[in-house]
């Protein structure tokens, strides 16, 4: 009992220790699953996220010279845990706003019971569930990672493209894979297209054979996969090609790796397999002066959503200063404003000058690392894919989808 | 009033509300192995079936899963008992018969099993995505009053729970649990028919537990299958019967609320002690340290207090006072 006493001792004394000494601090709130499944991903987009930090401060800070604070909370991508943790920002840590979570499920969760009663704006760099899109959320919830619905689509579109219409489907039974394997399926058969057997399948199994035999029926000409390489993909290629069932693939980006060719083969690929992802256009202006100052810091800028937590931190620093105080209702307000398409453009570490902007009174328009960032009705965007062929090298060969 | 007391108001609050939820959640395995001694490593899986149960009872109709029902939250609550009281009685009907720790594995692999089915019955509960929008009681009054009655619920379920959990103690009934856990044999000899009492145990456990995720997932509205991760599902809670006293109604409840506190607050303290020593990436590094240091302390308090804050009083007997 004693030793409770002391550590709640303790914890008053910290908290107030630290109020005191940020005084002159904006803190916004910095989520995601640190522990948990993908730990190892949100180390870097938390890196991504304070780059863009270490710039704004950097260039004259926020609104009078006040410091941007990133507050971490650890969202462990568990509802139960996301809602505690965003919970706490919210409340003791008075953030004025949140980038993050980064799991769709947790942000779904601490979105609707949290930050939305309390009128919180919320930025995620990495929640892709459409189901996001559909909350009541009063204009406060915000993604700057595309919905998983824009994949479904790209995929779609790519099929119809090829001029196939009939295609089988598969999909590893996991949140990210069956999200983009639902869209997949409305919208190819929106364009026309049948699907003609549609197939849940869980990873790690040693072989898909009996899968992909029923998967057979009613003659497809491809096959669409939404699984991760390692888990079950390059299996039911391999099962695919040996049998003689299928000769070409359709897959998302859980597809995209090296080992897929190196595992399977160029030649038996070549000319037979697309693969979309969510990608930033590494030739655009704002992504390589994100690149390069992000490469400087030791870390990987094509990471998954790393761009994306940079572009989610910048965008709620912008909205700060465009809404000209630390209130969240106006915070909320200025984030549709710095980013609607209109106004002078605004890169990524260009902080000094949209700073000098703002203060003049001009409208400003960011355009991300992670694509321009123009939100759609729901706060949504659209997204950037790109398509993956096999080159001639062996390699994959990338070409940007418009 | 002032807002960083107003927020520090709401975060006691929302430590209150969940605590109570894990406080009822800890009643539940109190029955099991406080007082019958039953090892119930799958308390996430009945906390699941009562959350998906209310889940599905109580939204308005959605495409990605079934439901529409948007029954009154009583009845969902009522429902959700039900439910699990059902599975667990067949659960319980092949697995009561195995021993302590054959009987953890086996619960162990339901919960699994219950996991698994919720991820890949898709049309029913929207799979890994999950079941959104959930309805939460009161939530249309403005703030912070929604919060206060949505507490108020948690707590006067927990009283409610609390007070058939006493009663059930210093019954007969209760002291037969109790003697079935200390001495299975000596209760078969007194003519005590011990599966029955022991599944009787099982399934009003597991009917408490699956209340405790009814409500919260009207808390958090919205479940997956993350939602019934062991970690805050199922060893958190033995740690909090434990804590506050095995077989003592009121140390469970004590052992949820400062453990839940813990947990939650650990949070806020952890990167500023590490900042305060002056490491690098102190927000990333503490969320790990915290666990840590959550860890190590449970370890040196039941080093000192192996039987809890409250160690377990037996009711008086009636023939106790006689010479």
């Amino acid at each position: 009992m004693k030793l409770v006493k002391q550590l709640a001792v303790t914890a008053c004394a910290a908290a107030m220790f630290a109020t005191a000494a940020h005084a002159d601090s904006i803190k916004v709130g910095s989520a995601g699953g640190v522990t948990g499944p993908i730990a190892e991903l949100v180390a870097t987009i938390v890196k991504g996220r304070d780059l863009a930090r270490d710039q704004i401060n950097a260039e004259g800070g926020l609104l009078k010279g006040d410091k941007l604070e990133m507050v971490i909370g650890d969202s462990a991508c568990d509802p139960k845990a996301a809602v505690d943790a965003v919970g706490k920002l919210v409340n003791v840590e008075q953030v004025v706003g949140i980038v993050g979570p980064s799991c769709s499920g947790a942000t779904n969760a601490s979105v609707q019971a949290v930050t939305i009663p309390a009128g919180v704006a919320v930025l995620s760099d990495s929640a892709t569930a459409p189901s996001v899109t559909e909350l009541k959320d009063n204009d406060t919830v915000f993604r700057v990672a595309p919905s998983d619905a824009y994949q479904g689509l790209a995929i779609a579109q790519l099929v119809n493209k090829a001029g196939i219409k009939k295609v089988a489907m598969t999909y590893s039974n996991d949140d990210y894979n069956a999200g983009i394997a639902k869209v997949f399926e409305e919208e190819f058969k929106k364009m026309g297209g049948e699907v003609t057997a549609n197939q849940a399948h869980e990873p790690n199994k040693a072989s898909y054979r009996s899968e992909l035999q029923t998967l057979t029926a009613g003659g497809p000409e491809a096959i669409a996969i939404f699984a991760y390489y390692g888990s079950s993909g390059i299996t039911i290629i391999k099962n695919s090609l040996e049998n003689g069932l299928f000769g070409k693939f359709f897959a998302a980006d859980g597809m995209f790796d090296q080992s897929v060719i190196d595992q399977i083969g160029a030649d038996n690929l070549k000319g037979n397999i697309q693969i979309t992802q969510a990608s930033s256009d590494t030739a655009d202006a704002s992504y390589q002066a994100f690149a390069e100052a992000f490469k400087a810091t030791g870390a990987d800028p094509a990471a998954p959503y790393a761009a994306h937590g940079y572009d989610a931190t910048f965008m709620m620093a912008l909205a700060i200063e465009k809404a000209g105080a630390a209130d969240r209702a106006k915070i909320k307000d200025a984030l549709r404003a710095i980013s609607d398409g209109k106004g002078e453009v605004v890169r990524p570490g260009e902080w000094a000058k949209a700073k000098k902007l703002i203060a003049d009174g001009k409208d400003i328009n960011y355009e991300g690392a992670s694509g321009s960032a123009d939100f759609d009705e729901n706060g949504d965007v659209s997204g950037v894919f790109a398509v993956n062929v096999v080159g001639d090298d062996g390699k994959w060969a990338k070409e940007l989808l418009k | 009033m002032d807002p960083v007391l107003y927020g520090y108001m709401l975060y006691g609050i929302s430590l209150l509300t969940v605590g109570g939820m894990y406080a009822i959640l800890t009643l539940g395995l109190n029955v099991q192995w406080g007082f019958t001694g039953l090892f119930n490593a799958g308390i996430a899986g009945f906390f699941g079936i009562g959350a998906y149960t209310a889940a599905i009872l109580t939204t308005s109709p959605h495409t990605s899963h079934v439901g529409g029902f948007q029954m009154p939250y009583v009845v969902a609550a009522i429902a959700a008992m039900l439910v699990a009281g059902i599975i667990a009685f067949l659960v319980g009907k092949v697995c009561l018969k195995l021993r302590s720790d054959y009987l953890a594995i086996a619960t162990i692999g339901i919960a699994e099993i219950f996991r698994l089915i919720v991820n890949n019955e898709t049309w029913a509960t929207n799979g890994p995505r999950g079941i959104s929008q959930i309805p939460r009681p009161f939530e249309g009054l403005p703030e912070p009053l929604n919060q206060f009655a949505f507490l108020g619920v948690v707590l006067v379920t927990l009283a409610g729970v609390y007070w058939l959990m006493e009663i059930a103690r210093k019954s007969p009934w209760g002291r037969v649990m109790t003697a079935i856990r200390d001495n299975e044999t000596s209760a078969k000899a007194a003519g005590k028919n011990v599966e029955t009492f022991r599944m009787e145990g099982f399934v009003i456990g597991c009917m408490i537990m699956a209340l405790a995720g009814a409500l919260m997932a009207h808390y958090l509205k919205f479940v997956n299958p993350q939602t019934t991760d062991p970690l805050l599902a199922t060893f958190i809670v033995f740690v909090m019967l434990v804590i506050g006293g095995s077989a003592n109604n009121k140390g469970a409840i004590l052992g949820a609320f400062l453990v839940w506190t813990l947990w939650s607050a650990s949070e806020i303290v952890a990167p500023r002690l590490l900042e305060a020593i002056g490491m690098a990436d102190a927000g990333i590094r503490s969320a790990y340290v915290r666990i840590f240091l959550i860890g190590l302390l449970l370890q040196i308090f039941l080093q000192k207090n192996p039987q809890g804050l409250l160690p377990e009083t037996r009711p008086s007997s009636p023939g106790k006072n006689e010479p």
